[in-house]
Formats: C-alpha cells, sequence, structure tokens
C-alpha cells in the first residue's frame, strides 16, 4: 500500500540502533530493536507534487523527505517504532490536495500530514486537516500561517516564511548596496508579497522605493518595462519567475550594458538553474537571497556537509549523479527539519497513535529554540507557538565568477514580526 | 460550502508563494526558434513545390518497399498477449495495493508512460507490435479454446467504428481534464474495468469487436499504418512510413473522423500547456490553479478543437475537390485523404512526449531495478537518481528541441508526400492533384507552423 523507507537489513538496524538516543532509550538494546520491527510504523502522509506545476520542487522535496526518513529510521524511528511515508500525488491542486489530505486521515490512517509546498494547496488543504483534525505540517515558506488565515492543525515549523525573509533582506540592502530601491515584481501574489513587505521594511531602514514596475504575469519580453526604471535608482531588487526569467536577466543585461545599478534577487527565480549557466553572465556582481547557501561555503559547516551526502547532493549543490542537475537546495532543507520536528514533538508527547495527535499539537506548539545540528542543517531556528511559525537565519549571496558567495547571514531577530494570531486560543 | 469558502479566499487572499521553474522553457525562450519555426515550415513548403514540378509517380516511387524475409508461421502472439494479460494483472494489482505515488507506482508509469508514449509511439514508427501486446486476444483465444464456443452474437454492422471512436474521446477527455488521470488506484479501477468490459465483448462479438469498437486497438492499427515495417505478399517488407497506407484501402468514414480526432486531439493536448490559453482562460500562468480548475474549459477546447480541425480539414478538401473537379464527394475525399494526417499526429504525439518520456522513463527504470519496494536493485542501480539535469543546460535544451521540431517537421513532409501520392494514384494528373491538394497543402504548412509554435510557447504546466 505504500512506500517503506527503511533500512531493510536486520545488522543496519542493529548497527544504528545502537546509536539511538532519545525515546525507547530505558528499554535494552535488544527490546528497542524488537519494538521498532514489530510495531505499527508512524505513518506519515506526504502530500507531494509529483504532477503539475510543482513537479520540479517535488522531486527534490521527495529526495530530501526519502534521505531524512531513512536516516531516522536508521537511528531507531520514532518511540522506537520505524517511520513509513505514505506519498499521495496532489498535482499541485488544491481541490486534489484537500482529497489527499482526508485520504491521509480517513483511508491510510496516516499520523501526520506533511511536506506541502504551493500556497494555493496549502490553502485548499489545511481547512480540510483542521476538521478532521489532522495534524498538518506544511514546508511552503508562504506567510499564510503566520497571518492567521489556517488553523491550529496546521504548522510550519521547518522553513521561515516570506514576510521575514523579505523583511531581513531591507537592513543590509539598505547599509551595503543602497536606499534608492526600484522593484521589478511579476503582478500577483507573489509579487505583491514582495513588494508589500519589502517596501515597509526598507523604509523603516530610512530608504525608499522609487518605483513599483509590475510585470504581467504572461509576458515573455521586458525590454518595454526598463526605461521605467528611474536613473537615480540605486538598487534593483528583482523576483521574477517562470519560464521567461532567463529572457528577464539577458534583456537586462542588453539594456544596461557594463553600468549597472546593484541588483538584488531571490533565488527563488533561478531555483534549480545553474547561476553560471550560458546567458546568466550579467548576474556576476549580483546579489540574491537564499534560503540555505546552495554552493558550499569556507566556512560550511559539519552539518550542511551530512546533510548534502545524506541527500545525494554535491558542493554546488547538483545531484551527485549528474552535476547538470540542480537541486531546490534553498527550499527543500524545510522538509528534512520538518521531519526533524515531527519526530521531537512525538517524543516530547510521548506520541501513541492518532489519539495523541492533540498533545503533539500542544508538544510543538511548546517548542522555541531549536539549535543549528544534524536536524536543522540550514541554521538555529525559534519557533513560534502562538503564529505556528518557525523563524531562522537568512543568507544573502553575492556571485562571483559563477559562484554563489554568502556574504552575510541575517540576525533571527532581524527577521521577527509582530505576531498576527494567537492558534493556541483554538480548540484542539 | 466548505469547499466554496476555501476557493474564495483561494481567489481573494494574496497566495504567497508561486514555483513556476525556470528550467528547460526558459531555455527554449533563449532559442532562435522563430528562425527554426521558419526552416520548418519552408521545408515543408518545398516539398510541395518540389512534388508539383517532378514527375507523377516521383511521389509514390518514395515508398516502394525492400522486402526483407519471409514471415514464419509462428503462433506466438497469443502466447505473448497472455504475457501482456499477465503484467496488465500485476498493474491492476500494484494500482490498488502498491506505492501511491505515481512515479513509483507501476499501473501509471506503465499506462501513461510505457503505453501512451513508448508502445504509441513504437507502434507508429516500426509497426503492428500491438498484435503481440494486447492484454486481450490471448485470453479469448485461451477462452475459445477451453469452452469450444464461438462468439454467440454477430457485431451490428450499423455500429460500424462508432464505438471506437465514442470511447476515444472518453479516452482523451480523461487524459485532459480528469483531476488525477495517475492515481493509481483509480486508473487502475478504470483500467481494470475497461479491460473486463472489452473482453465481454471479445467474447461475445468475436475479434471484430476489437477492431471495430475497442479504442485503443483502433488506433493502434491506425498507427500501424505509419510503421516502417509490414507485411507485403507474404514477406516482412520495409519501406518509407506510410507506404502501408498507400496498399490499404481507404478507411470508412468513422475511422478516417477517428484519424483526424487523433490529430485534434493531441494538438490540443500542446495547446491546453501554453500560456496561451491559460491566460485565455483569464487564469495566472505562473500560478495555475490545478487541472480541478480547468476541467469543463479542457473539455469544451478538447471538442472545440476538434470540431474546429475537422472544419478545417473538410473545407479544404471540399476547396480542392472544387479546384480540380475531380468529382468525388466531400466523403469519398474525407475518407481517401484522412490516413495521409496520421503521421503529423505521430510527429507531434512523439515531439510532445519527448521530455516526459525522458523524464517519465528513468522512473520506469527505476521502477524494475526494485519492482515491489523492497528496496532491491535487480538491475544494480544502487546510486541511480532521476535526474532532470538536461533540462538545465543550453545545449541539451537545443538537441532536445531540435529533436522534437524534427519530429514535427518529418510528420508533415510525410504527410504531404503521402496526400500526393493519394491524389495521383487517384486522379492520374499531376496538374490535378497538385492543384486539387493546394488547400490541403496549405492548410499542411500551417499546421506546421501550428505544431512549431506550441513546442517554442512558453508554458504553464
Amino acid at each position: 500500500m505504500t512506500k517503506l523507507i527503511k533500512d531493510t537489513t536486520r545488522r543496519g538496524a542493529l548497527k544504528t540502533m545502537a546509536g539511538a538516543a532519545a525515546g525507547a532509550a530505558t528499554m535494552p538494546l535488544w527490546a528497542r530493536f524488537a519494538q521498532a520491527q514489530s510495531s505499527e510504523p508512524i505513518k506519515i502522509g506526504f502530500q507531494q507534487h509529483s504532477t503539475g506545476i510543482g513537479a520540479a520542487y517535488g522531486r527534490w522535496y521527495g529526495r530530501t523527505t526519502e534521505a531524512a526518513v531513512k536516516l531516522i529510521n536508521e537511528n531507531g524511528g520514532i518511540n522506537g517504532r520505524m517511520v513509513e511515508i505514505v506519498a499521495e500525488d496532489d498535482g499541485t491542486d488544491p481541490k486534489r490536495g484537500a482529497e489527499v489530505v482526508e485520504k491521509f486521515a480517513t483511508q491510510h490512517n496516516c499520523d501526520v500530514g506533511f511536506g506541502t509546498l504551493f500556497s494555493h494547496v496549502v490553502i485548499g488543504s489545511a481547512p480540510r486537516a483542521g476538521e478532521l483534525k489532522l495534524p498538518y505540517f506544511v514546508v511552503s515558506e508562504g506567510h499564510h500561517v503566520a497571518s492567521g488565515m489556517l488553523n491550529r492543525y496546521t504548522l510550519q515549523p521547518g522553513i521561515t516564511d516570506v514576510k521575514s525573509q523579505v523583511q531581513a533582506m531591507a537592513p543590509y540592502v539598505a547599509e551595503n548596496l543602497g536606499k534608492k530601491v526600484t522593484m521589478v515584481f511579476p503582478d500577483f501574489a507573489f509579487g505583491h508579497d514582495h513588494r508589500d513587505f519589502f517596501t515597509a521594511a526598507i523604509e523603516a531602514q530610512g530608504g525608499e522605493v522609487l518605483e513599483h514596475i509590475a510585470i504581467p504575469p504572461a509576458e515573455t519580453s521586458f525590454t518595454k518595462y526598463f526605461p521605467k526604471i528611474p536613473r537615480d535608482t540605486e538598487v534593483l531588487y528583482h523576483v521574477m519567475v517562470g519560464p521567461a526569467v532567463l529572457t528577464f536577466v539577458k534583456e537586462l543585461g542588453e539594456f544596461f550594458g557594463p553600468s549597472r545599478p546593484e541588483m538584488f534577487g531571490f533565488i527563488d527565480s533561478l531555483e534549480a538553474v545553474a547561476i553560471d549557466s550560458p546567458g546568466l553572465e550579467f548576474l556576476e556582481g549580483t546579489y540574491f537571497w537564499e534560503g540555505m547557501p546552495r554552493h558550499a561555503q569556507g566556512d560550511q559547516s559539519e552539518h550542511d556537509k551530512f546533510y548534502r551526502a545524506a541527500v545525494g547532493v554535491n558542493e554546488r549543490g547538483a545531484s551527485v549523479s549528474d552535476p547538470t542537475d540542480i537541486s531546490t537546495y534553498a527550499h527543500m532543507f524545510g522538509c528534512w527539519e520538518t521531519l526533524y520536528v515531527i519526530k521531537a514533538g512525538m517524543e516530547a508527547a510521548g506520541y501513541q497513535g492518532p489519539g495523541d495527535r492533540a498533545a503533539l499539537i500542544e508538544a510543538v506548539e511548546a517548542m522555541s529554540d531549536m539549535p543549528e545540528s544534524r536536524a536543522h542543517p540550514q541554521g538555529a531556528k525559534v519557533f513560534n507557538g502562538k503564529t505556528h511559525q518557525v523563524f531562522g537565519h537568512q543568507y544573502i549571496s553575492r556571485v562571483e565568477g559563477g559562484k554563489l558567495v554568502k556574504v552575510h547571514t541575517t540576525s533571527i531577530e532581524d527577521t521577527f514580526y509582530p505576531d498576527e494570531v494567537d492558534y493556541t486560543t483554538q480548540p484542539l | 460550502m466548505k469547499t466554496w469558502l476555501s476557493s474564495a479566499i483561494l481567489l481573494t487572499v494574496s497566495a504567497g508563494l508561486a514555483f513556476a521553474h525556470a528550467s528547460e522553457q526558459g531555455f527554449v525562450l533563449l532559442l532562435p526558434t522563430d528562425i527554426y519555426i521558419t526552416a520548418g515550415v519552408a521545408s515543408v513548403a518545398l516539398t510541395i513545390v518540389l512534388l508539383a514540378v517532378l514527375p507523377p509517380g516521383a511521389g509514390e516511387a518514395l515508398f516502394r518497399t525492400v522486402p526483407l524475409f519471409s514471415l514464419p508461421r509462428l503462433r506466438l502472439r497469443h502466447l505473448t498477449s497472455l504475457v501482456a494479460t499477465g503484467v496488465m494483472v500485476f498493474l491492476v494489482w500494484r494500482g490498488l495495493t502498491g506505492p501511491r505515488d505515481p512515479l513509483v507506482n507501476p499501473m501509471p508509469l506503465f499506462v501513461w508512460t510505457v503505453w501512451w508514449i513508448f508502445m504509441v509511439s513504437l507502434q507508429g514508427i516500426l509497426g503492428n507490435h500491438w498484435r503481440w501486446t494486447n492484454p486481450w486476444t490471448g485470453v479469448g483465444a485461451l477462452l475459445r479454446l477451453a469452452t469450444g464456443l464461438r462468439a454467440p452474437l454477430r457485431y451490428p454492422r450499423w455500429l460500424g467504428h462508432w464505438p471506437a471512436l465514442v470511447s476515444f474521446i472518453g479516452f482523451a477527455g480523461f487524459l485532459l481534464a480528469d483531476i488525477a488521470p495517475t492515481d493509481p488506484a483509480r486508473l487502475a479501477t478504470i483500467a481494470g474495468f475497461y479491460w473486463y468490459f472489452t473482453l465481454m465483448g471479445l467474447v461475445l462479438f468475436g475479434p471484430v469487436w476489437m477492431v471495430r469498437a475497442e479504442a485503443l486497438t483502433v488506433l493502434m492499427r491506425a498507427y500501424a499504418r505509419m510503421g516502417l515495417l509490414g507485411r507485403a505478399r507474404g514477406r516482412l517488407a520495409a519501406g518509407l512510413p506510410g507506404w502501408q497506407i498507400l496498399r490499404r484501402p481507404a478507411p470508412s468514414l468513422v475511422l478516417a473522423l477517428f484519424m483526424v480526432i487523433l490529430l485534434g486531439t493531441g494538438s490540443f493536448d500542446g495547446l491546453n500547456e501554453t500560456f496561451w490559453w491559460i491566460g485565455f482562460l483569464g487564469l495566472n500562468p505562473l500560478e495555475f490553479p490545478g487541472r480541478s480548475a480547468v476541467v469543463t474549459q479542457n473539455l469544451i477546447g478538447l471538442f472545440v478543437a476538434n470540431a474546429a480541425l475537422l472544419g478545417v480539414f473538410a473545407a479544404s478538401l471540399w476547396l480542392g475537390e472544387r479546384l480540380a473537379g475531380t468529382g468525388r464527394s466531400l466523403r469519398e475525399a474525407i475518407c481517401l485523404f484522412a490516413p495521409s494526417i496520421l503521421p503529423i499526429a505521430l510527429g507531434y504525439h512523439v515531439a510532445h512526449y519527448l521530455t516526459a518520456a525522458m523524464v517519465d522513463g528513468q522512473y520506469v527504470v527505476q521502477f524494475l531495478d526494485d519492482p515491489m519496494n523492497t528496496g532491491a536493485h535487480l538491475l544494480g542501480l544502487e546510486d541511480f537518481y532521476v535526474t532532470t539535469g538536461f533540462f538545465n543546460t543550453p545545449g541539451t535544451v537545443k538537441v532536445i528541441w531540435l529533436a522534437q521540431a524534427g519530429a514535427v517537421v518529418v510528420g508533415h513532409v510525410i504527410a504531404i508526400l503521402l496526400a500526393h501520392a493519394l491524389a495521383v494514384r487517384d486522379t492520374g494528373s499531376t496538374r490535378r492533384a497538385v492543384l486539387g491538394q493546394a488547400p490541403l497543402a496549405l492548410f499542411m504548412v500551417a499546421y506546421t507552423f501550428f505544431g512549431l509554435w506550441l513546442l517554442a510557447s512558453p508554458r504553464g504546466l
């Protein structure tokens, strides 16, 4: 019925069980081993974008999830039980997403739902998770969790939200790149979030946005918009997405030639695209937000090293089996970290089965500091139990010789904003 | 109410992040596709000019065959069909009970990748393997052998190919408008019932059911006419794809319509992914809301696209008959020339699915490596990860795009040659054939442009 990701050899399980720490640690080794093998597994429903517009991300979310679960199982599972991933394709479709959540709860007897990326799918699925009281751990970056529009059963403990990311960029941009900013963004919700969050944040730093240039989403040529960029622009903030991104960069290069303003963008535009691709030379010397540095840095942590090896990603963020296959490195760590939060939450709650779902929610809500570790290779984080949203360091990288070189790490405090909701007041 | 509410929220509240990815299509947009499209359209147009100046038999001469060897009378096809049935049973079982991920479960992998992409393409390129690989005829023969019974019912003549046409439209609707055509259990249920239903037809009406009423067999037999290899005078022979069309009688009207609808459906399959179509529906292509939001629209689109193609095709033929004064009825013209559309449909099928085949083919290999999800590596692919790296480098994207464009252009060139050969044979004169062909040829040139434009357009899916 489901895909069981676990170490299938007895020897392998035994070997790794020896290293298991938490949970069933009080039992003798043989008992733990016997229990892990004989108990019902913990079932995690993985709402995967296997098909549809999110498939490119879904593939890497899948690969990261598989790697994390394999590791968790090798180390004794959760509360002495193996973890089983039940991956269901939601077609990157909100209606289908809600159906999938329902299947997790009623058909597959999953303990929790997990892994949704695209915001519209999260927004379409979360109400169903709330009704079914199925803990629903999303990995979406959307502000929808912390904005208060979802419910007590929906949490985002493994990846920061776009509002905190954007706002944390402003101090560095204002201090190092310039205070007069022109923003170019696609004219729909995603672009509007950037417009609203960054405009407010840069103004708080004493800067200003000279011009907002909204590009119609279906546009594939951009030359006609560039003359709108004011001449005294010091920083061009760009967040284009979709197939025309490369054309955008190329045409921008043709427009500015050698004398361009400073440029700052979000790596979302070029996620899964090699930064040294022909045609992207113009990006040399420009800056990008990265959720997690794609290229291994000089000060690479042992956790990043470990995580890359486990997922099968090399020092340039590409698949170890094909150096041209670039991962969605800035986002996919969210699956890994979320799974470790689920593990920690279940262990804290003494989770035994669906009857303990409410206790699991409370256990996760009680979390706050998450130190950088193998469980959190992207960096330390602070979870806000009221807003169900995690906060963490953000990275700014500069393109130098076709490499993304980290030049700034924000503090976690840079990413804070006042609470907009307190989910703990809602009934469980 | 809840659903309504959440859709309302979806429409009105900021949706946060979108991740329409930049790969492949991004590099395609950087290619000088205008030049490639012009070159492709020009080669098709040039074919027409050449045919007009060459002597009458030149077109047909291209379709001469080379006899290969006499075919031994081996009666293995029922045996291989039984193997296919076994595979089918396995797929349905795994579809219902195996992993839920459509890229891991063999049911969707075999239906959409192995069958719909590879086996259909192979049928059109090589020849009729469906005779050996269909999952029904073997069981049918076995039942006949065991019971000694002949088909108790006569297939009503008036039904003709209608059941096949209707069920093919149903198949197309499922492919294009169902919200989860890759869901393993859903697909297993549908495929299982269809298999059983077809077997009943075969048992009750005999083999005629397969060639008249069963859409997949009718589709496969239609494409088999395009195959490089075929039977000629008891020997296996090879020739330019399309030679078998020239050796066969013209199809019935409904079968001819079936062939046109094959192309119309394939084209809409491409069209419905473009920014143009998504924009036409008033949706944001960078934030495509998912298949559930376009079910009705895609069904209407499928219907309109096929009706429009049929209209333009018939109008071209009607105009051609008037110009050349051949005195053929429109019905005769449609039946005569519809097979010449098959290479266009096949070329587009190959082009459209090439990229999907390159990715999903890897998932098929992964399945073969570990067919029961036990962590086995039967093919020894321990460190094998599915890759899409070839979509991320300009060099490979160019090669892939040109291969797709090549399939479209070759399909159209063969279509023009075929239509010309069919016309010359029917009228006996090049001048009349060319004149009568002019509107159809013009249509094919325009369709080349359309097919290449589809490949070069930005897509939102």
